[in-house]
């Protein structure tokens, strides 16, 4: 069975030093199969609510335009507090730390 | 051509209007909260005079706690099916069912949330309306939010800056101040089984205050609209596979006639019915605040379901509630925009944790 998104969102920045947004929301559409405006916006609020929560942080932000319209983007990564989480909720284990 | 500085005042603008996006819609959600649970208490209370329910005396309290045992479940099964239409119309379906298969992890949370904010929770604001009173019951409720605060400050570190405190201590006082002055009329301490209710309405207290604190544990790595059905998920197996059965099996209470009885009673159901649709997305709204304005913050604007339950009471029955309504009344708006007032910045980091850099 697939992870919830929200964990597949945590194992994918744990995977590297930090991603951009539109990476991850890339990764997640094709994961799920899914693609719409709809899907992309929930991801980006998955992604504000583990910003809020300390798991994950926001490293850098920058102003790009999508499909013409001015958009803020972020490079996310896990916080040691999201690794520790991870770790707790078995999405994390010692050894793939 | 726009110059990096131009660029960079752009981009700072722009990070300050997403911020404070996030804190309303944070508090937007725990405002639905107050007023769905405001309306739960309409047609919560109706059933009460529907039959099988109105015919259950109201000194025989053992039948009464089993008579809402029975409700609570049937309850939770309507809830359950509003947040099926909820998550189905959302496309999380999937995602509930990845959720709760994960038990020894995550899903536990919601099923120890569920205890909290089910049993624990129901049956000690019972307990304190049977022995004590209804107003009694009301007052202890609305300490809550301190309970929850707390427990999330000590357990994971939830930052509660001294304009959230404070926003909360109004908000408590404004609850205090509506139902506090029918509270003298209530209190009976020659009764001997007094003290059952007071125990009662600590439970209530610790735990509707526990519920946000534990559920915020799964939240963290889950969704919340399908972290909600878990929860539900759970509240419907505990009293269907747990209390209900005991109940039955160790005591005289005639459950199973409850049951039937419920089912077939046309006016207790459609009051059901409409109390699960406002607890369910008042449920989701609750779970979904926690996420952008954390616990505290979600539990203190939740509060405000004691002015909206009066203003949906006196919308009902068409009696206007006392004068010092008023006084509760301005207090709660008042504690609300403390809190509200916080910079959107602080609200946008609810963790004392180690982030790394700072948030750009």
């Amino acid at each position: 069975m697939k992870l919830h998104q929200k964990g597949f969102l945590l194992v994918e920045l744990n995977s590297s030093a930090g991603l951009w947004d539109e990476e991850l929301i890339a990764r997640t559409l094709r994961e799920y199969g899914r693609s719409g405006d709809y899907w992309e916006n929930t991801i980006r609020i998955a992604l504000d609510e583990l910003a809020a929560a300390g798991v994950i942080t926001r490293l850098q932000s920058q102003l790009t335009t999508i499909r013409g319209k001015s958009m803020l983007t972020f490079f996310y990564a896990v916080t040691e507090f999201g690794k520790t989480r991870m770790m707790d909720t078995g999405l994390l284990t010692e050894t793939t730390r | 051509m726009a110059t990096a500085e131009t660029v960079d005042k752009l981009r700072t603008e722009a990070l300050k209007a997403h911020y404070a996006r996030l804190q309303r819609w944070g508090f937007a959600w725990a405002l639905w909260t107050a007023i769905l649970w405001g309306a739960w208490y309409v047609p919560g209370t109706a059933l009460w005079y529907e039959k099988p329910y109105v015919d259950i005396p109201a000194d025989q309290m053992g039948m009464r706690l089993a008579a809402t045992a029975v409700m609570t479940w049937i309850h939770a099964i309507m809830v359950f099916a509003f947040l099926l239409l909820w998550n189905g119309a959302l496309g999380k379906i999937a995602d509930y069912g990845r959720t709760l298969v994960r038990f020894r992890r995550i899903s536990k949370w919601y099923a120890l949330a569920s205890l909290c904010g089910g049993p624990l929770a129901i049956f000690g604001s019972y307990m304190a309306m049977g022995f004590v009173g209804p107003v009694f019951a009301a007052v202890t409720s609305l300490f809550y939010p301190v309970i929850g605060a707390v427990v999330a400050r000590l357990w994971y570190k939830e930052r509660i800056t001294g304009r959230a405190a404070l926003g909360m201590a109004i908000i408590i006082m404004g609850g205090i101040a509506i139902y506090g002055p029918s509270l003298f009329g209530e209190l009976d301490i020659s009764s001997n089984h007094v003290w059952l209710g007071y125990v009662g309405g600590i439970m209530s207290a610790l735990g509707w205050g526990l519920e946000g604190a534990v559920a915020a544990r799964a939240i963290d790595v889950s969704d919340p609209d399908a972290g909600i059905q878990c929860r539900f998920s759970f509240e419907v197996l505990f009293w269907g596979i747990l209390i209900l059965p005991f109940l039955a099996l160790f005591t005289q209470f005639p459950i199973g006639t409850l049951v039937v009885d419920t089912l077939t009673h046309g006016r207790a159901m459609l009051w059901i019915v409409l109390a699960s649709a406002c607890h369910a997305y008042c449920y989701t709204s609750f779970y979904k605040s926690f996420t952008l304005i954390g616990v505290g913050r979600g539990e203190a604007i939740g509060n405000l379901y004691a002015i909206f339950a009066l203003i949906f009471i006196a919308m009902f029955t068409l009696q206007l509630p006392e004068w010092y309504f008023i006084i509760g009344l301005v207090l709660t708006v008042l504690g609300s925009f403390v809190m509200f007032s916080e910079p959107a910045e602080s609200v946008a980091q609810l963790r004392d944790t180690d982030t790394g850099p700072k948030t750009p």
